[in-house]
């Protein structure tokens, strides 16, 4: 992005606060031991487990490391599909959220 | 064959993270297939200086003890296509690495790559040792400053001991106008005192902040004088005669406004 076009979107993209973005999260990532990339895996691995039962909205799960209080926690964010068309295999367990249970 | 080429300087914070980055943006940007290896076990900062860091998953440590592939490790830095990281384990300790251990993967890197650029922790022990290793060349990244003066001298010595010497310098940070005035060490009174040979000068630069700070080293693109220090290294190293430069306080109204990024 240019200067110009920064200058205009008023989006704040200074170096300094692009530096306090970047050790934000990587701090995050060294003090819990978990390699960043290592998130992007564990997306793919719980889109595969958890689009066998429900629909979700695959593009926007969002996987990511916080730490707070001195506990790190792994927060997965999965946005529910409706859908009219039940999961195969989603015959037990009991779904959540805004999506239809499935038609006997 | 692969040219293992490692960056030193006794003491620390003199700029060999931020060499080694450039240096391989921009030998890779002139072609040559080229590996930037973190030597710094437990201090990594290659990886956020560079701006890969979001996407480490295994690193030199994982392959060590077998947990992956060295191809797993290696991350393609997208801006330049023959440039890659190897990034080091950050909860482990110097001890996790012997130096035949980086020889093993350096044998290997090597089958891969035309340039692996090691960047050597600060200080003369482990870390040290182990960044040395491999070398078949060495770099010393030195100050115009006493303290840094002086260690580069003790590192030259041991390189040469250890039988990978002749080491060349680079000297860093230098400010011109400070020089002139008589302030600061020159290039000449460095290479006088050290009685060994230079393969460049990069200039005391503010774009090299702003480049850290967003992840996006200097050589990359842009025009500042740092990001053109750094390319005539790479080309010297690969054979060019470039003459070398003392930079000069050749600051205009226009490379302040156009120079680098803020
Ligand atoms: N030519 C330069 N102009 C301005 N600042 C520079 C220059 N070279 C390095 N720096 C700054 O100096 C600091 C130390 O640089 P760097 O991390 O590369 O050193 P290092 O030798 O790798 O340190 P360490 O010994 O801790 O590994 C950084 O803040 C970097 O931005
Ligand atoms: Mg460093």
């Amino acid at each position: 992005m240019s200067r110009w076009t920064k200058l205009f979107s008023g989006e704040s993209t200074s170096s300094a606060g692009s530096a306090k973005q970047r050790l934000q999260f990587v701090l995050v990532h060294d003090r819990n031991e978990i390699p960043p990339g290592m998130l992007e895996l564990i997306k793919d691995d719980v889109i595969a487990v958890i689009s066998r039962r429900i629909h979700i909205d695959r593009a926007n799960v969002e996987v990511h490391v916080t730490h707070e209080a001195s506990e790190g926690k792994l927060v997965v964010d999965i946005p529910l599909l409706l859908s009219e068309e039940p999961v195969s295999g989603r015959t037990t367990g009991r779904t959540t959220g805004r999506t239809q249970t499935p038609r006997a | 064959m692969a040219r293992i080429v490692t960056i030193t300087s006794g003491k620390g914070g003199v700029g060999k993270t931020t060499t080694t980055a450039n240096l391989g943006a921009a030998l890779a940007l002139q072609g040559h297939k080229t590996v930037v290896f973190d030597g710094d076990i437990g201090l990594r900062n290659l990886d956020i200086v560079m701006g890969l860091e979001s996407r480490i998953v295994y690193d030199a440590v994982d392959v060590i003890e077998g947990r992956c592939k060295l191809k797993q490790a290696l991350i393609r830095d997208k801006r330049a296509e023959k440039l890659s990281l190897l990034p080091t384990a950050q909860s482990r300790d110097k001890s996790a690495i012997s130096p035949q251990q980086m020889q093993q993967i350096c044998n290997e890197l090597a089958t891969e790559f035309d340039f692996v650029l090691i960047d050597s922790p600060a200080g003369i022990e482990q870390g040290f040792r182990n960044s040395l290793a491999p070398a078949t060349e060495v770099l010393v990244v030195v100050n115009p400053e006493v303290s840094s003066v002086r260690d580069a001298d003790r590192v030259i010595g041991l390189i040469e001991s250890s039988g990978k010497g002749p080491a060349k310098l680079v000297i860093n940070r230098l400010v011109p106008m400070r020089v002139k005035r008589q302030e600061m060490l020159s290039a000449d009174d460095i290479v006088e005192i050290l009685s060994t040979e230079i393969i460049g000068i990069v200039p005391e630069d503010e774009s090299i902040l702003a480049a850290s700070n967003r992840g996006q080293p200097v050589s990359f693109a842009g025009k500042s004088p740092a990001a053109e220090a750094y390319r005539d290294i790479a080309r010297r190293m690969t054979g060019e005669t470039v003459p070398i430069r003392v930079p000069q306080d050749g600051e205009t109204i226009w490379s302040r406004i156009f120079g680098g990024g803020r």
